[in-house]
């Protein structure tokens, strides 16, 4: 009973959701409160029945019920509790199940939170939301139900991948739908502005905390999957470049560039249509990312050929929503009221060039990404667009950014004085330059751009400190009064200080890791011993070991550092014999924020063993850096003020810090 | 300044910027893309030595050799042709005779393929795509033998 | 009838979500323009007691802020209020009717309302005098397995788990088992022929390269071995060649003997590629059709009815291990322990002078946990 129930748990959100798309709109255009009205109980409602219809497939899988086709294709009933339910999403069927649910919970969210909306945006904002809801819905009951049965239950479920079950992997997938899907909340709050057309001033207090939430999600989902890989496929590598990753790349790159138009809109009101137009544009990257890249709609035609109905239904979704996105864009948004004035010398001048750059280079990657298919299906070529035209292209549209990155905070609102602003970045750049030459003279013969880009972290991990230094008077007033007014000061600045910060962290951290990392692959005798940088790592030896289902071969290293003992490493390699796979478990050692790196490869038959080695200085803070933006972002979103960037009088007083 | 100068300088940042965009994009697509060729490929369009290519098939069964100091030796095939791989260093986990797999690195004079990467993916049942489509064309490869397993499933090169 | 009743009180609680809010006479709460600015204003206020902006700034900010307020006063028309039961009326019906309708018809068009849950604990129940059935499976897979982890060398371990494998349909596990029985045991025709058999199971049923390898490499050790020739003929029809296919099979049915289990099985395969093929009497083409378009209950009735005619058979003629251990299955398949452990009683006495063939059921009786 129990998958049936779900199954028409999720017939009834579609008929709810399709209620919700057409009945709100209507009582809009009419201005009917009582039909308007019905948006938020149907959303309500929605929401139940698609959870219900989760947690009856969730259910399936528990109880290993295998007349349940999708449990049988990916569940086996040997697998541990927490990998059974993680199995859930771990498949298309599932996952997109879970992209529904997400989108409902978000929907029910707008319409619980949204009572100081206008009720006409409200009513708007829910019926897109359900647009994109019962698209969705259609397309899992139409071409991907996870329902569907099985007249008798087989034995035994088909799927039991050791190597998937790993937590990081369970984790990453919800969030980023969290973050992809947050973006539906600003992709339905423009179109619902381009159907009024007219933006409220609630509009832009609504959109930056949601763009906010999705972007927060969107970066730790994007940073677990990239530490994953690092810890997981044993060489190292913590980014590739590679499609999949680049889809999630590229919303995120979008929504960074929106959050900080949004922050514009909602204190200047100004950028209005360019924040709508990236409110579509980071949605519409979410999409593809989900959908157009994963699927396999433009890599092969053989996809269409084994399953025509499901890439014909993705791209019709596709261009229904991002090309009728774009084409409402096109017709309603001269009809939207111009935003406020502003100088190209001013904070607003100065999001306005982190939003340029940030497209671009969105754009870049999305070159990058889509040629290679688009090539293909034109001429029949296979290339590879690897790290190269990434490096080539991604890196220099940052280093100008990052170079302006901590201008921002310190520029005022709607005119600003860039040379005073310089003066007070004096300690950053002061900062920077040191870092250059002392690099430069460590690393004597040493890649010439990498002391540069060194600098640059440091000069933006200094600069995001020099706003809130400023504000609270540290260096002029007593050290007691600088504290309390650090701590008084509006927590969306220390947001933006902790963001930007981890900016600089992260970019430290890549630099040195792909600059100064050492690589060793040797091949090793026991008791032998193998020097890396300032440590020796003696190989003791190896021993085996019996798991659950698997036999591991553990290898004992000790390491030591001028010749007292640091610590010891212990890498394995996990060898699956009745399935005939194997894992590496590679060893991690940390010592301060950078990392010895020790994984195996195969034992050879004299008793040698060949492993793979790695140095990788300040790697730790390419995540922590991340950390950190998303704490700053949380610091942000956690600021419950109504936000008014407040201008500077035409009057020449820029050379005062703002307190 | 007026609404319209501003708005020039807005543009003419916007344009300046996409420019320098398109610029780096050109070159970066002329220097560094590198082509997919199946065994068959290689010996049809004769690849000149030395250009960055990658390679893709099936490792030809019975034909790992491992020589002392991590030199490794195996041939990619087709079904219709084999290329000669060589590689300095550890194979990944799921590196198997019989298996797919896909080689970045040049021919050298003598034929050899000069692999710096191997790459296998991390789904035992995971075909690369580019090694499947040339399969395909090879007539080695059924379509029934994709069913079930999801992409999504399988993130991660 | 409860599944009816839990999906009636469902449409009822969807059809009170929207009919709900129709009901109702307030007017929606709602915020406006005017409401933002207000509270702007105060904010600069708040700010600037707080010491956060300067009074020029502040004074600055308010200015913008009022103007922007002034503004959105002139703009907030009224509400317009005309009479709106038709609407209401039109919703509501939207609600009372298409919803049940249109949910219920999308149902149906792919649901399985007839169909019980089946989660892993129900099935192990459905026997429950003895609850070991499927589980016992697993457990005994999981257990050579765990053996064969700490002994991947015996070769016998892998020969129990194989068919173990192809009935749980881990054809892939299959294969390397059989690889592995290959290495250990020796070649010989039949395992080469089980490894092909796997090797097309991976492949959903086409005889892949790999395949045909394996059930040639049979044939070079017996010429006459049954499973290789079939599935070589199975090659030949998937290579666009059934007049090859049709030969083979022809050939082999010429030299079956006249009882042979899996004759009509061949008939059937022959007539696809040559439907003049005469069909004698036993599981005919027909019949297979029959059965898929019977319920599953019927289904169960027709196998029943075709592993009595076999069990019949093996009665007269014990010597066929084949079909002794095809018995064995099915009885388990069926969910006849009973009748299962009977016959592997009558299999030994039958085949109680021919120690290879007693090995087989033996093996096959442990795989399938039937001992003790």
């Amino acid at each position: 009973m129990i998958p049936e129930i779900g199954h028409y748990a999720l017939v009834l959100a579609l008929g709810l959701a399709m209620i919700q798309a057409v009945v709100p709109l209507w009582g809009a255009r009419l201005r009917d409160d009582t039909l308007m009205g019905t948006a938020g109980p149907t959303a309500f409602a929605q929401l139940a029945f698609a959870a219900i219809a989760f947690a009856a497939l969730t259910a399936c899988y528990v109880y290993s019920d295998f007349s349940v086709a999708n449990v049988f294709e990916n569940s086996h009933s040997a697998k541990p509790l927490i990998y059974k339910i993680t199995g859930v999403w771990g498949n298309h069927e599932g996952s997109m199940l879970l992209w529904v649910l997400i989108l409902a919970l978000f929907g029910a969210l707008v319409a619980y939170f949204g009572d100081n909306l206008p009720a006409t945006l409200k009513a708007n904002v829910l019926a897109v939301q359900s647009w994109i809801a019962a698209a969705f819905y259609i397309f899992i009951l139409g071409t991907s139900n996870p329902f569907l049965r099985l007249a008798e239950a087989p034995f035994e479920g088909r799927d039991l991948n050791p190597i998937l079950q790993d937590i990081g992997l369970a984790i990453h997938p919800p969030m980023l739908y969290l973050g992809y899907v947050g973006f539906s909340i600003s992709f339905s709050f423009a179109i619902a502005a381009l159907i009024e057309g007219r933006i409220d001033a609630a509009w832009a207090r609504w959109v930056r905390p949601w763009t906010l939430a999705a972007w927060m999600c969107l970066t730790a989902g994007i940073s677990m999957g990239s530490y994953w890989a690092y810890y997981e496929l044993g060489w190292g590598g913590w980014w590739f470049w590679d499609p999949v990753e680049n889809a999630s790349l590229m919303p995120w790159i979008a929504g960074t560039a929106l959050l900080h138009s949004a922050v514009v809109m909602e204190k200047r009101n100004a950028l209005k249509i360019w924040t709508i137009l990236l409110a579509i544009l980071a949605f519409s990257l979410s999409l593809i990312g989900t959908f157009l890249v994963r699927s396999g709609v433009l890599t092969s035609v053989h996809t269409f050929a084994t399953d025509p109905t499901r890439g014909v239904f993705i791209l019709a979704i596709l261009t229904f929503f991002i090309g009728g996105g774009l084409a409402l864009y096109a017709w309603r948004a001269p009809v939207l009221k111009q935003g406020g004035l502003f100088a190209p010398l001013s904070r607003e001048g100065a999001l306005v060039l982190n939003n340029l750059f940030l497209t671009t280079a969105c754009a870049t990657v999305f070159i990058g990404t889509l040629y290679p298919l688009a090539l293909e299906a034109l001429t029949g070529d296979k290339i590879s667009v690897g790290a190269p035209f990434f490096n080539l292209t991604f890196g220099p549209l940052m280093v100008p950014l990052l170079l302006a990155v901590p201008f921002g905070p310190l520029l005022a609102w709607k005119r600003g004085d860039l040379l005073g602003v310089a003066q007070r970045l004096t300690a950053a750049w002061m900062c920077g330059l040191i870092t250059v030459a002392v690099t430069f003279a460590i690393t004597r013969g040493g890649p010439i751009l990498a002391p540069f880009a060194i600098g640059l972290a440091v000069y933006v991990m200094v600069g995001a400190l020099t706003d809130i230094f400023e504000r609270a008077g540290l260096l002029r007033v007593p050290f007691p009064t600088a504290i309390r007014r650090a701590g008084g000061l509006p927590r969306s600045a220390w947001g933006t200080a902790f963001a930007h910060f981890g900016l600089g962290a992260t970019l430290l951290g890549i630099v040195c890791e792909s600059n100064w990392n050492t690589e060793r692959i040797v091949t090793l005798k026991p008791n032998e011993t193998v020097s890396l940088r300032s440590y020796e790592l003696t190989f003791d030896g190896m021993t085996t070991r019996q798991g659950p289902n698997y036999r591991e071969l553990t290898a004992k290293f000790t390491v030591r550092s001028g010749g007292t003992v640091v610590d010891v490493m212990e890498p394995s390699k996990r060898n699956f014999a009745s399935r005939g796979t194997s894992t590496t478990e590679a060893a991690l050692l940390t010592r301060g924020f950078s990392q010895i790196y020790l994984s195996l490869g195969d034992p050879a038959a004299d008793g040698a063993l060949a492993i793979r080695l790695y140095h990788k200085p300040l790697v730790l803070l390419i995540w922590l850096g991340t950390v950190l933006m998303v704490f700053g972002g949380a610091l942000s979103l956690s600021d419950r003020r109504l936000r008014v960037g407040a201008p500077k009088p035409a009057k020449k007083s820029a050379l005062q810090p703002a307190e | 300044m007026t609404r319209k100068q501003r708005r020039l300088v807005l543009i003419g940042t916007g344009l300046g910027v996409l420019a320098l965009a398109a610029a780096l994009v050109l070159t970066a697509l002329r220097d560094s893309v590198v082509f997919f060729n199946s065994p068959s490929d290689i010996v049809e369009k004769n690849v000149q030595p030395g250009a960055r290519i990658r390679l893709g098939g099936l490792v030809k069964p019975g034909t790992l050799q491992k020589d002392a100091d991590l030199a490794v030796r195996f041939e990619v095939t087709d079904g219709k042709s084999a290329i000669m791989v060589a590689y300095r260093g550890i194979l990944p986990d799921l590196f198997r005779e019989g298996q797919g797999v896909v080689t970045e690195g040049a021919l050298d004079t003598a034929g050899v393929f000069k692999a710096d990467a191997v790459l296998a993916k991390h789904d035992e049942t995971y075909m690369p795509k580019e090694v499947a489509d040339a399969l395909k064309k090879q007539g080695h490869w059924k379509d029934g033998q994709e069913t079930g397993r999801d992409a999504s499933a399988v993130k991660k090169p | 009838m409860t599944l009816w009743f839990v999906l009636s009180l469902m449409t009822a609680a969807a059809v009170f979500a929207v009919l709900q809010p129709l009901a109702r006479r307030a007017p929606l709460r709602s915020g406006s323009d005017v409401a933002v600015y207000r509270d702007q204003l105060q904010e600069i206020d708040r700010d600037r007691t707080a010491g956060l902006i300067g009074e020029r700034e502040a004074e600055a900010a308010r200015i913008e802020v009022s103007r922007r307020l002034i503004g959105a006063a002139d703009a907030e028309a009224p509400a317009a209020s005309v009479d709106r039961t038709g609407r209401r009326r039109v919703a509501a019906l939207i609600a009372l009717v298409l919803l049940p309708l249109g949910a219920a018809g999308t149902y149906l068009m792919s649901g399985s309302p007839h169909l019980p849950a089946q989660p892993l604990s129900a099935r192990l129940d459905r026997p429950p005098a003895d609850a070991p059935g499927e589980r016992s499976i697993a457990d005994l897979v999981g257990r050579v397995e765990a053996h064969l982890e700490a002994n991947p060398e015996d070769g016998r371990g892998w020969e129990v788990l194989a068919p173990v494998y192809m009935r749980l349909n881990r054809y892939e596990d299959a294969v390397k088992a059989r690889r592995n029985i290959l290495r250990l045991l020796g070649e010989d025709a039949v395992r080469h022929s089980d490894l092909g058999e796997a090797l097309t199971g991976v492949a959903n049923g086409i005889v892949t390269a790999d395949a045909k390898a394996a059930f040639e490499r049979a044939l070079r050790h017996d010429p006459n071995e049954f499973k290789a020739r079939y599935f070589l003929g199975l090659a030949a029809e998937q290579d666009g060649r059934p007049n090859e296919a049709a030969n083979v099979w022809r050939e082999l049915l010429a030299g079956a003997p006249p009882d042979a289990p899996w004759t009509g099985f061949i008939r059937e395969s022959l007539l696809r590629v040559d439907p003049s093929t005469p069909m004698p009497a036993g599981p005919t083409a027909d019949d297979v059709a029959a059965a898929s378009q019977l319920s599953p209950e019927q289904r169960t009735e027709f196998v029943r009815g075709m592993v009595e005619r076999l069990a019949e058979r093996l009665q007269r003629e014990g010597s066929d291990v084949d079909g002794w251990l095809r018995l064995l299955r099915a009885y388990m398949v069926l969910g006849d322990r009973d009748k299962a452990r009977a016959a592997a009683g009558d299999a030994r006495r039958a085949l109680a002078s021919e120690p290879d063939k007693l090995r087989q059921i033996d093996e096959l009786v442990k795989g399938l946990g039937l001992e003790g």
